[in-house]
């Protein structure tokens, strides 16, 4: 049956509602599979922090131990002001003590450079931040026990923890005087001071 | 516009009257009656003045209904059409008002064929004038239908599963008894009646379904020895017991009454007009379940058509609409339950953190969280474990030296990190690989000289350090590399002077390593 203008035209209102109920439809369907994936991906969310939070209380034991364990070793860095920012003077503090307490022929030469993050661990409430900052140091020594003595009263004087990266030992090759004490070896290091920041710790 | 239940209005024509009845929902409603006059006519146009877009059928009870069989090849789409059409043409002078049933395929020794059942009024013009008035008013003709043409529905609602079935009603315009075979109507026929008594319509339905019987034998519609024919009759209410009486069966004829009334209830009308006799049946099954087949010519039911595009086209929107909303349905429906065990899991994330947070807070006052605490302190002691202090490289390498006077030290290097196979790789006096190969390392790298011994003494000098970096790789280092004073080894260069160049004491360097825990 061929169809006359008059009757496309009497055609033309059901056609729009057909293909607007077919439109609604797709959009029904859209709507509800998008409901359906974003109430799907919220159920896994909360299955992995339900499951996070059980496996956390199952292992409160373990942690009650760990906390006795590690709470003695946490405090002796806090103590030892390696848990905390940066302090740089007290670094020049301790070299000038150094010098004058073991009675270096020269004031050691030292140069820091620029703080650097080495590693970031996510932990909660925040990351655990370690941060190195590397000194190289150049000493005029009598005897190689001198370097040694220099490195162990770094250590001892805290406010970071030393991490010798490399250390050199040269002969001076000047002769000893007689009148005035020449040194004979050249001492050269770099240490990483390192220092540890807990974004969660209370302040 | 294109409602589900549009009422459907049937004109029932017969010779004298015809009645027009309104079907909906299980009724049937005379809403008029005209003369078969010029005066009906015009009484149907004025009536018909307010049905503009109304549903419309026809449905003849006349007696002048031909009935003729033929064979067409057996042939599909426009080709039957052209074949059936010529075949009507043939057989008819007006073709307006005629229809072409299917008997279903004869197979021959040569060829295939249709069997056909022509069929048309034998004076198509007393339709016309209604048919044209219907056209005029803008009224949507579904068809033009003959008693005869329902008659099979009819049949096969009142139960008759029966081969060879004569259908007898007492309709308005008379006596109709229809043939029908294998659920195919094959022959009709109307006999005018007047008022009588039940008795004696009983026994002129017995008389003309005998005639007929006979006849349809003449024609070999019915086989002579195959057994009685069935025959069902609608009686009119309350007189079955009179049928019953008059119509015993015999060889030929085997009778089954029914009344009007339980015919009624066959065919699911609720309400039958007042008066009205089996049409009634025939009116409600045109209204209803009409026959696929029928007298209206396509151009007579093109306005019918053009609904049913419509309707159709809304109701394939509304198909899809309901099928979209029946899986946005399932998908919602896994949504809320997917909410609701999230919901579950939260709560229970919830319980289990607060239980948490109940036990942890009678752990020791920590000025941080435990999570916290762990990773400062694992990761601290894990630095801690890959970083040295010189001092032990120190006291080894002083050690060694105690035991070899004749060596002088000129500079010692010490450092963390990972040995460098291919600057081992140069050295003078490789060694095999060792196993601090690759991995974090204390390296010592020692150079000095060799003093008390004459510079031609190549032998001796290159044992004295062969014994002295023997001596180094102890106490947990291992040697890495052996700088000999004179290269002796196959890809270096032996000259003339080796031992010579007295003013200077030969030099060498020895490397060696420590692996980190």
């Amino acid at each position: 049956m061929k169809l006359t203008r008059d009757e496309l035209k009497r055609l033309a209102l059901p056609v729009v509602i057909g293909l607007a109920l077919a439109a609604a439809g797709a959009a029904l369907i859209w709507s509800a599979g998008a409901t359906r994936l974003a109430a799907s991906r919220a159920l896994a969310a909360a299955q992995a922090e339900r499951k996070q939070a059980v496996e956390r209380l199952n292992r409160i034991s373990d942690e009650e131990r760990e906390v006795s364990d590690k709470l003695a070793f946490y405090q002796r860095l806090k103590s030892l002001h390696i848990l905390g920012e940066e302090q740089r003077l007290e670094w020049a503090d301790a070299m000038t003590r150094i010098r004058a307490e073991r009675e270096l022929l020269e004031y050691p030469k030292y140069v820091v450079e620029r703080q650097k993050l080495i590693h970031s661990y996510p932990a909660k409430p925040g990351s655990v931040d370690f941060f190195a900052s590397t000194m190289k140091v150049n000493l005029a020594l009598l005897h190689e026990q001198d370097l040694l003595r220099f490195l162990s009263d770094l250590r001892a004087s805290g406010y970071a923890y030393y991490s010798v990266r490399k250390c050199g030992l040269t002969r001076t090759g000047q002769a000893a005087s007689g009148t005035t004490m020449t040194p004979r070896l050249r001492g050269e290091c770099e240490i990483d001071l390192i220092t540890v920041l807990d974004r969660g710790a209370k302040r | 516009m294109f409602g589900l239940f549009t009422p459907r209005r049937i004109l029932y024509f017969t010779a004298e009257d015809h009645y027009l009845y309104r079907s909906a929902r299980g009724t049937l409603v005379l809403e008029a009656k005209f003369p078969g006059n010029d005066l009906g006519i015009t009484a149907f146009r004025e009536h018909l003045r307010n049905a503009r877009g109304a549903l419309f059928s026809v449905l003849a009870d006349l007696a002048g209904e031909d009935f003729h069989e033929e064979q067409i090849p057996y042939v599909r789409g426009t080709d039957r059409e052209a074949v059936v059409a010529r075949r009507l043409a043939q057989r008819y002078r007006d073709t307006r008002l005629a229809a072409a049933l299917s008997l279903g395929q004869a197979t021959t020794s040569e060829r295939r064929n249709e069997r056909l059942l022509l069929a048309s009024f034998t004076n198509t013009q007393q339709l016309a004038p209604w048919l044209d008035a219907l056209e005029e008013a803008g009224a949507r003709l579904s068809g033009v239908y003959s008693v005869p043409l329902i008659a099979p529905a009819l049949a096969a609602r009142l139960g008759a599963r029966e081969e060879r079935l004569l259908l007898v009603s007492a309709n308005r315009a008379g006596l109709r008894q229809c043939y029908v075979d294998r659920g195919r109507l094959r022959f009709a026929r109307l006999e005018r009646t007047v008022e009588m008594v039940p008795q004696a319509l009983a026994m002129f339905v017995r008389s003309e379904t005998q005639r007929l019987v006979q006849y349809l034998a003449t024609l070999r519609a019915v086989p002579r020895d195959g057994g009685p024919v069935q025959v069902l009759v609608i009686t009119p209410t309350g007189v079955r017991a009179a049928f019953e009486q008059a119509l015993h069966s015999d060889a030929r004829l085997q009778f089954r009454c029914i009344e009007f009334r339980e015919a009624l209830e066959a065919v699911k009308l609720r309400q039958a007009p007042e008066g009205a006799a089996a049409e009634a049946l025939f009116v409600h099954l045109a209204a209803r379940k009409p026959p696929r087949e029928q007298f209206a010519s396509r151009e007579d039911r093109r306005r019918y058509t053009l609904w049913q595009l419509q309707r159709g086209v809304v109701a394939a929107g509304a198909a899809l609409f309901a099928l979209c909303l029946l899986v946005g349905a399932t998908r919602w429906f896994d949504a809320l339950a997917a909410r609701g065990d999230a919901a579950e899991q939260q709560r229970e994330a919830r319980v289990a953190t607060q239980q948490y947070e109940r036990i942890t807070s009678t752990f020791p006052v920590t000025e941080t969280t435990s999570e916290n605490l762990r990773v400062t302190v694992t990761e601290f002691r894990r630095l801690a474990e890959r970083t040295a202090s010189p001092d032990d490289a120190f006291v080894h390498v002083s050690r060694v030296l105690a035991e070899f006077p004749q060596v002088e030290l000129d500079t010692l290097r010490w450092s963390v990190g990972r040995p460098d196979l291919r600057e081992l790789e140069g050295a003078a006096a490789p060694v095999a690989k060792p196993a601090a190969l690759g991995e974090t390392a204390v390296l010592v790298e020692i150079s000095g000289r060799v003093n008390a011994t004459q510079r031609s003494d190549y032998r001796g000098i290159t044992a004295q350090v062969q014994r002295l970096a023997t001596a180094f790789a102890a106490s947990g280092y291992e040697l890495l590399r052996t700088q000999l004073p004179f290269d002796v080894t196959s890809e270096g260069r032996l000259s003339g002077d080796i031992g010579g160049n007295e003013s200077d004491a030969p030099r060498f360097t020895i490397t060696i390593g420590r692996r980190l825990k």
